[in-house]
């Protein structure tokens, strides 16, 4: 099985009283397993010649549900400071705007869609799905 | 104003047929801005004695909500392989997804939710925090 390693660092000189530092990896594994995930869309980049709403780029009904540790990736990767992507669980549920340089890393529990609106053109995003099969 | 950065590596040398290396970094300003968010949690880490139920670790009420860019931040420290955190959101509690032993998430925050979690397990432990910004300019 495949071996993905997923890591966190923050940095900050200033944010606090003190420099603040911390790196976390984890190695993503299948469910309740030392299994590693063994599907992956690849870096999907896309530029939106129009603004969109509620577009879907991340779709339940492919994924097993529930009992899963998918991960999904989006990155903003519009320049500028304003152009935000409003990303949202399917039923219009806010997870929250990524600005220009933004990116997001978070569980998926293969229950509802992954969507994201745009408020202006030329919005530029890239996407990707690590997931489990079924097979064990 | 802080300057804070967030990188995330994504690495495999076997998920695709050929290795995965992809490295972004992230500096963390406010909402259609070049300013950097300005408060900080710090880093809080809960051992719950009892598995928990829709515990509330980022309460809506605290943060600016709507044009903002809080970013957050969670991690089941647990060991092991089978006791997850289910992260959720809202008084309805609609399931993101599952963090296992290990795993972390990143995610940007508007304000307009709270962010609960469940536990599977006695004795789990979880860190979280919030990068927000300010009312101030």
């Amino acid at each position: 099985m495949a071996t993905t390693t997923a890591t966190l660092i923050l940095t900050s000189p200033d944010i606090t009283g003190h420099s603040f530092n911390m790196t976390q990896s984890a190695t993503l594994t299948k469910a309740g397993s030392s299994t590693g995930l063994d599907e992956f869309t690849g870096v999907t980049s896309r530029k939106y010649t129009s603004a969109q709403t509620d577009t879907v780029v991340v779709a339940d009904s492919i994924y097993v549900d529930t009992t899963v540790a998918h991960k999904v990736y989006i990155r903003n990767t519009s320049t500028g400071a304003s152009d935000y992507i409003l990303v949202e669980l399917e039923g219009n549920v806010i997870i929250g705007r990524l600005y220009p340089g933004d990116w997001m890393f978070i569980p998926y529990g293969g229950t509802l869609d992954v969507q994201v609106t745009t408020v202006a053109t030329n919005v530029s995003i890239e996407y990707g799905v690590f997931s489990q099969s079924v097979v064990s | 104003m802080a300057t804070t950065t967030a990188t995330i590596n994504l690495t495999s040398p076997d998920i695709t047929g050929d290795p995965l290396n992809l490295s972004k970094t992230a500096t963390l300003t406010k909402a259609g801005s070049n300013t950097g968010l300005d408060q900080f949690t710090g880093i809080t880490t809960v051992v719950y004695a009892a598995a928990q139920t829709a515990t509330n670790i980022v309460a809506a009420a605290a943060y600016a909500d709507t044009t903002t860019a809080h970013k957050v931040y969670i991690k089941n420290s647990s060991t092991g392989t089978s006791d997850f955190v289910t992260v959720e959101l809202g008084g309805s509690n609609v399931f993101m997804g599952r963090l296992y032993p290990g795993d972390w998430c990143f995610f940007p925050y508007d304000g307009t939710l709270d962010v609960d979690i469940d536990t599977s397990a006695v004795g789990m432990k979880v860190e979280y925090a919030v990068f927000s910004q300010s009312a101030a300019s």
